[in-house]
């Protein structure tokens, strides 16, 4: 094995580890978002017209309210906080999962992940913050708005460890999203256009993410958290703030995202043992 | 150790392509029972390539050329074989491989669309980890080489081919890398760009005394950067050394065409008397002025000087066969026997009759004509 | 003499004449764009399978939210949990004869410029589009039929109410409601040729669309004032009208009186198309393909 000691010809590099390597890399792409925002106008106007989807979703509420006094043991103001759980969760996809997504599809098809691959940094952190779109992470703060409004219509007092569990829950909702949504689109590999499987999961993400899995009946609630777990990301941070959880139940939820991570990236790191390439 | 930079053994690489007729029955018995076929794309490839060299690779479409520098590049999994660069094995990708290794592809751009160029720089400065000092002045230097001043400034959106092009070798080479994969490099550019990316490959090579690995169609690029070729058809290594060697082994015919002096006329019979009975064989077309022969290179002095006295000539051109056509010859020849010439000492002369009828029996030596 | 040359005039036979509107060419062009619509839609079959997979999800779970509202003896706006089932199947239905794709679509026409090769052809485009359309939903509804049964039986629909007359006043409706959806849909479309981005206008409608025409809840559940605000929209004309017919909810007179507003709204639909279509014409000329 040759030695990489005193080549004259090569100056040194900056060597750090791989996790500060990493953190520069994700700063890298997120600057390059905000370069590119000009690009990402019409993402404003996205972000905008949510506005309006969200009211159709409150004044649904309102309706539903309006007839019974609680959904599966929830009130009103708990169905808002999962809201903004929700919408915070689908900023994020919007932001960063879902367009590097789209351009890892693009990169497969034209060959240009070649060029992902030939670089010295985890290719699959690389694949995933490939293109954020700053624009987005409007609906972050709406999200995180709404969450706050909730809060205050609760009256009750939510307690520090509940506070805590609902942030730990929301990152352990943001990994399991991201890791089923990189298992999705790691099957570019084998059929290039994946687009149709994440409209799917775009389509039980929309509908079915921003319900409490209370709702549902006994089986769904089983493919919610453990097949497509929507529902679990989504209902598990809301319920902090809404009714309080229980300490395995944030366990169980790392565990779920702990799960759906590796996953993640051992299917990846099989994809890339047969990767074939665009055609030469 | 023996000290080759890059040491490839047995290397196989094959593909499993589904494989289907047209048609609704066709589509909907697919979903049942998937029919497929093996491709070798790649078949027991053997090289070795020293610190410095520059090695082309000849071959025509889905020779398996691209798919041997992917492999080496670290892209693909081989099916079988073993390759090291630097003693690394590429397909392991190892952060420390990657960040010495660059791969270029034409027609194919790693810089973001909408940003200014030097932006796209920054971020390989950061994925690679170069320290603001070496990107500063590696920067100045390839600046200089290939004149990007006009470009650093502008989205790649706004450059022309060959511009992006000198744009996708700067950035490619920022961090230094040792080796360099170019895969059709030079395709779509103009003649006068193409160039340019030549003279420079060639100056990073007797600067830095990287390896250097191109694929190409045009023989332009394989003849004025590389002394050794590598010939891939089929997946098979046919042919490894220097590219005179090659177009001497096949021992390509050369034109000869002279131009009769005014008012003067000959036919086929006094050329057949001049050249002798191998005339019937040869190619030999009337021109406006003159007559043109093709002739094996080794007979071409002889034939030139029959002509030349035996005819009232004005004028004598003698050709090369364009190296194109050349290659072209060796890929119609079957494996073995081109293995097999290039294998044995240069006087092995081939006729030009012979190859065209796509064979060549080794160990033929030329009788006079 | 010499024979008669192959290139002249008088040999060719004369050009049809495409100023005039005629019936017959416009069959004739049905039947063979028709034919090659459905051999695409069984080529992406992949793609029908998934769009007829996502179509189930929205009434699956609206299914579950509201017969959870309605718990399992209660009514609300006049909606066992039971009839919930049967209305948001129904719709299912519904939604899959009326809707269309298009406005995701224009934008990457316009972009591409593949629009230049139909605006050539001497036959509007909205043919080529509502021949697709209406191949897809054809091939579709190998899916959603069964999809809709399966609701029904797995969530134990209530049934009770509909019968065969209601049904088949039902189809007009349904073929009113789909001309006015495709109609106010393909308007929504032309707005990419004044915007690149759509997506966000694409969303905007989409949201009030299925809020309005009964995709969220039906119509009777909502209070009033917002019940109001849809019923002067065309939107439950498109779809809720259908579904109140097949379920005996709409009867007599009020069905006939229901086409009657169908028509005006078709009529003012078609208006509209045919203002913004001139213009976005002028449009996509003035900017180039």
């Amino acid at each position: 094995m040759s030695s990489e000691t005193a080549d004259p010809r090569r100056s040194q590099t900056v060597d750090r580890g791989p996790l500060a390597h990493g953190w520069v890399i994700v700063r890298t792409y997120v600057r390059l978002g905000v370069l590119n925002v000009a690009q990402y106008r019409g993402e404003f106007y996205v972000a905008l017209a949510n506005v309006i989807t969200l009211a159709t979703q409150f004044v649904g509420i309102a309706v539903i309210f309006a007839n019974t006094s609680d959904l599966g043991g929830w009130t009103s103001a708990g169905l808002v906080a999962l809201i903004g759980v929700y919408t915070i969760l689908s900023g994020l996809i919007a932001m960063v999962i879902q367009p590097s997504l789209q351009q890892l599809m693009e990169g497969i098809r034209l060959g240009t992940f070649d060029f992902t691959l030939t670089k010295p940094a985890d290719s699959q952190l690389l694949a995933s913050v490939a293109v954020v779109s700053p624009a987005q992470a409007l609906n972050i703060v709406f999200g995180a708005g709404i969450v706050g409004y909730a809060c205050i219509r609760m009256g009750t007092m939510i307690g520090p460890l509940q506070w805590l569990y609902f942030c730990l829950t929301l990152v352990f909702g943001a990994a399991i999203v991201y890791s089923f949504l990189t298992l999705l689109g790691t099957c570019a590999f084998w059929w290039v256009k994946v687009d149709n499987i994440l409209v799917v999961f775009s389509a039980v993400f929309g509908q079915a993410g921003r319900w409490p899995l209370a709702v549902f009946p006994g089986w769904m609630r089983v493919v919610l958290s453990l097949v497509i777990p929507v529902g679990l990301a989504v209902t598990i941070p809301a319920q902090a703030l809404a009714g309080g959880l229980s300490g395995w139940l944030v366990l169980a939820s790392g565990s779920v995202a702990a799960l759906f991570f590796v996953a993640s990236r051992a299917f990846w790191r099989y994809a890339l043992r047969h990767y074939t390439g665009a055609s030469a | 150790m023996s000290g080759a930079a890059v040491e490839v053994e047995q290397l196989r690489k094959t593909y499993v392509v589904p494989e289907r007729d047209a048609g609704i029955k066709a589509a909907m018995t697919s979903l049942v029972r998937r029919r497929t076929r093996s491709v070798a794309a790649v078949q027991e490839i053997s090289f070795a390539v020293q610190s410095g060299e520059v090695v082309g690779f000849l071959g025509p479409n889905g020779a398996g050329k691209t798919t041997t520098l992917k492999m080496l590049s670290g892209l693909l999994h081989p099916t079988s074989g073993r390759a090291e660069v630097f003693g690394f094995t590429p397909w392991r990708r190892d952060r420390d491989y990657l960040g010495r290794m660059a791969l270029i592809m034409g027609q194919r751009s790693q810089l973001q669309w909408d940003i200014p160029v030097v932006d796209s720089y920054r971020l390989n400065k950061a994925v690679f980890q170069i320290s603001d000092a070496d990107f500063a002045a590696r920067l100045d230097e390839l600046t200089d080489l290939l004149e990007l001043s006009d470009l650093l400034r502008k989205p790649a959106r706004n450059l022309s081919l060959g511009e992006r092009m000198k744009c996708e070798f700067a950035g490619s080479l920022l961090h230094r890398p040792q080796v360099l994969f170019l895969d059709e490099p030079t395709i779509g550019l103009d003649v006068a760009m193409q160039r340019r990316i030549r003279s420079f490959v060639a100056e990073y090579n007797r600067r830095t005394g990287a390896v250097v690995m191109l694929t190409s169609h045009y023989m332009a690029d394989v003849e004025a950067l590389c002394k050794r070729v590598i010939v891939i058809h089929h997946g098979t290594l046919l042919f490894d050394g220097p590219l005179a060697e090659l177009v001497r082994t096949v021992a390509p015919d050369k034109t000869i065409t002279v131009q009769l002096s005014e008012g003067n006329t000959a036919s086929r019979a006094d050329l057949a008397a001049l050249l002798g009975g191998s005339v019937a064989e040869a190619p030999v077309e009337e021109t406006d002025t003159g007559w043109r022969v093709k002739v094996p290179a080794a007979d071409t002095p002889a034939v030139a000087a029959r002509l030349l006295t035996g005819l009232p000539v004005a004028d004598v051109t003698i050709e090369d066969e364009p190296i194109e056509a050349v290659i072209e010859k060796v890929f119609a020849v079957t494996a073995q026997e081109l293995v097999q010439a290039s294998a044995q000492i240069p006087s092995a002369q081939i006729s030009s009759a012979q190859i065209s009828s796509a064979q060549i029996p080794s160990g033929q030596t030329q009788g006079q004509p | 003499m010499t024979a008669p040359s192959r290139t002249s005039l008088d040999g060719l036979e004369p050009a049809p004449d495409f100023s005039r509107f005629s019936w017959r060419a416009l069959r004739q062009y049905y039947r063979g764009e028709f034919a090659a619509s459905i051999a695409v839609n069984v080529a992406y079959r992949g793609s029908v399978g998934i769009w007829v997979v996502t179509s189930v999800i929205q009434p699956i779970v609206m299914i579950v939210v509201w017969r959870t509202v309605a718990g399992p003896t209660g009514t609300v706006g006049g909606y066992t949990a039971s009839r919930f089932v049967t209305y948001f199947a129904i719709m299912m239905l519904v939604n899959h004869l009326t809707f269309i794709w298009l406005m995701w679509e224009f934008e990457w026409r316009v972009r591409e410029g593949t629009f230049s090769p139909l605006l050539l052809r001497p036959i509007h485009p909205i043919h080529k589009d509502i021949s697709d359309n209406v191949a897809y939903k054809v091939i579709g509804l190998i899916g959603i039929l069964p999809a809709m049964v399966i609701l029904i039986l797995a969530f134990h629909g209530d049934l009770s109410g509909m019968d065969p007359l209601q049904l088949i006043a039902a189809v007009p409706a349904l073929v009113g409601g789909a001309v006015l959806r495709f109609m106010i849909e393909w308007v929504l479309a032309l707005s990419a040729f004044w915007m690149t981005k759509t997506t966000a206008l694409n969303n905007f409608y989409m949201s009030v669309q299925t809020f309005l025409s009964g995709g969220f809840a039906p119509l009777s559940v909502f209070p009033p004032l917002i019940a109001a605000i849809a019923n002067w929209s065309p939107f439950p004309w498109t779809q809720a009208f259908v579904a109140n017919v097949a379920m005996g909810r709409t009867t007599g007179v009020h069905i006939l009186s229901g086409y009657g507003v169908q028509a005006i709204w078709i009529a003012a639909a078609f208006g509209l198309l045919r203002l913004v279509w001139s213009r976005a014409v002028r449009r996509y000329s003035a900017v180039g393909a």
